[in-house]
């Protein structure tokens, strides 16, 4: 029974993170319509760069700051270089979803050429265990979890009460309307794209000490957004939010009764179980 | 088969005709000719992921594992019951296109993104099953794969991996009917529909088209084609692991379409040769080649999204060929311009 809450509580753990992150590539999709496949390789972007940022001799809170202005500013970088020009065509969409998986592989292997093959690792923010009611809980997980749930109350606050939060949540429900009243749709683009990024390597930082950086590490990660904001339905932040803590959980659980090879087809089991009784999603609409 | 003799037929007849006497002036040197029969392996990939991608507008990635599929079920039946690889290649086919409609018929009533989803799924899992005590039962081998596939034999000739010209002519003649079943089903009424659905979905259904069936029609003809040439590469190579599951490769096809210009029939078997030529020049390369693949789909799909389709032979007007024809003909050029006005 313990044992069972333990898993539970990692569960919960992991999957604030992926909320986390679920949410940014959810965000992309909904209001870009850019099907990102370079999002497992911005999560990593953002472990390698803290892991730079480290080796300058910066303590955590500085890292944390430089790591994210510079995602920040590659996530611009990337909208308005390579996909801004693709947006005039009219398969653009389709080829949004190439030429993010190049840039993937791009980025996968620069990482490789880089840094190397071999595992990277930030150090542990918070060491320690606390006793709460017979349960050990790592101090690291707690602050994991609080900065995950943290930065989403504050983006879901964002989006609904600051004007440029508005403004993305315009263009996501109807792109003419939004440009009829003024909205600059390309900004509004670029802005997204920075910020999904910045959720991403965001998320990269904070389970880099659990889980190492590798070069390739990032797929398993798009796959597991994917399969979240696939199961929340595409587009709507709240469903993500729901399906991450959702199968965080059943992670731990599989993880826990039956190994962890078993973990992605349960994920993909419940999901296609969905996806045939509700083709959009748990929350999803069509759009 | 009766088939109108369009630009596009004639770019593919070309092509053969030029591959057919290649070997006269190479056949010894088995490096290249090795290289020349992946290349048109690797043609039918590419056509049929270009039948599904760029004619019908469905955003798959589910080809290698059709071909994956198609190789591993020609190597385990010619294996299990002592089959000829002849049937072999057509029952890999089968089992490849049969999963196809399995995975089409739920990604049927999903959008975009969710089909590659749900595509990519089947990739990534296809793997960790094959390596499974389930996989190892029906002969996969393993993590270890299958060491030792039947070669191919004809009339009691069996082919040795030192003799590549029967190899040669028989993937010759293998694609050449899987391309000219692709370019069938393109200028067929089928390929009309695939394309009214790709465009205008709502339109189509409401002339009558069923996107539903044409879908599965569409998910079930490719991984089919895809199939049995994972069958021929089976027993051409002679060995299957899961390795070519990996990422490398997945991106190797992608880059074949995106030079050959997505929906531009030939156009995805000259990007097949093309990259497949490049990779192998690039392989002393190491880690860099797939950083210079990677590059080289950003380049492309920025600043050249028609590939080389629309290079060689544009849609509208007169490509290089013809502007070359009409320079050495120039009497024809003034009896077309006549004709048109």
């Amino acid at each position: 029974m313990y044992e069972l809450i333990d898993v539970i509580i990692s569960g919960v753990t992991n999957g604030s993170v992926y909320a986390m992150m679920a949410v940014g590539l959810s965000l992309v999709y909904g209001v870009t319509k850019v099907f990102n496949f370079a999002y497992g390789s911005l999560y990593t972007l953002g472990g390698y760069l803290a892991f730079t940022f480290f080796g300058c001799g910066f303590g955590y809170p500085l890292v944390i700051l430089l790591t994210l202005v510079s995602l920040y500013l590659a996530g611009l970088l990337i909208e308005r270089v390579i996909i801004r020009p693709l947006r005039r065509r009219e398969d653009w969409e389709m080829l949004a979803m190439m030429v993010t998986l190049g840039l993937a592989i791009f980025l996968d292997n620069l990482y490789q050429v880089v840094y190397g093959p071999y595992v990277k690792s930030l150090p542990i923010m918070f060491s320690g265990n606390l006793q709460l009611a017979g349960f050990m809980l790592s101090i690291q997980d707690l602050v994991i979890f609080g900065i995950a749930v943290l930065v989403m109350g504050g983006f879901m606050i964002f989006l609904n009460t600051h004007r440029l939060g508005m403004a993305i949540e315009a263009v996501a429900q109807d792109m003419t309307g939004a440009q009829i009243v003024g909205i600059p749709k390309d900004r509004v683009f670029g802005f997204t794209f920075a910020i999904s990024t910045v959720l991403a390597g965001f998320g990269g930082i904070l389970l880099a000490p659990k889980y190492f950086i590798t070069p390739f590490g990032g797929w398993d990660i798009l796959v597991k957004a994917w399969v979240i904001t696939a199961l929340g339905g595409m587009g709507s932040v709240r469903g993500s939010l729901y399906a991450a803590f959702l199968l965080g959980i059943i992670e731990a659980l599989i993880g826990w009764q039956f190994g962890l090879t078993w973990i992605l087809f349960a994920w993909f089991a419940v999901l296609l179980g969905t996806l045939i009784v509700r083709p959009q999603g748990l929350f999803g609409t069509w759009g | 088969m009766i088939m109108k003799l369009t630009k596009d037929l004639k770019v593919l007849l070309l092509i053969y005709l030029i591959l057919l006497l290649v070997p006269i002036f190479v056949h010894t040197d088995l490096y290249l000719m090795n290289i020349l029969i992946m290349c048109l392996i690797w043609s039918v990939v590419a056509a049929s992921w270009d039948l599904i991608m760029g004619f019908s507008g469905i955003f798959t990635f589910g080809q290698i594992a059709f071909f994956v599929i198609g190789a591993y079920s020609s190597a385990i039946l010619t294996q299990t019951f002592d089959l000829s690889p002849w049937l072999g290649m057509p029952f890999g086919g089968v089992v490849a296109g049969l999963t196809g409609l399995l995975v089409g018929l739920p990604c049927l009533r999903l959008k975009g993104a969710y089909v590659a989803l749900v595509t990519f799924a089947v990739h990534m899992i296809l793997a960790p099953l094959l390596k499974s005590d389930l996989g190892r039962a029906l002969g996969t081998g393993g993590s270890q794969g299958i060491l030792t596939i039947k070669p191919m034999h004809f009339w009691g000739y069996s082919f040795s991996s030192m003799e590549p010209l029967p190899w040669f002519y028989t993937a010759l003649f293998i694609s050449l009917l899987c391309l000219l079943a692709v370019y069938r089903i393109i200028h067929s009424n089928w390929g009309l529909a695939f394309t009214a659905i790709r465009d205008a979905e709502p339109f189509a259904k409401s002339l009558g088209i069923n996107g539903f069936k044409y879908k599965l029609v569409v998910f079930g003809i490719t991984s089919f084609l895809t199939g049995i040439i994972g069958g021929f590469y089976a027993h051409y190579v002679g060995v299957l692991s899961t390795r070519i599951l990996g990422l490398n490769l997945f991106l190797i096809l992608m880059v074949m379409l995106v030079i050959g210009g997505l929906g531009r029939f030939p156009g995805a078997v000259i990007g097949a040769y093309l990259a497949t030529f490049l990779s192998e020049w690039l392989r002393p390369m190491g880690n860099y080649r797939m950083l210079i693949f990677g590059g080289l789909v950003v380049l492309l799909v920025v600043y050249m999204p028609q590939g080389i389709a629309e290079i060689l032979f544009p849609q509208d007007k007169p490509g290089p060929l013809e502007r070359i024809r009409r320079r050495v003909f120039p009497k024809e050029r003034r009896a077309s311009l006549s004709n048109d006005s």
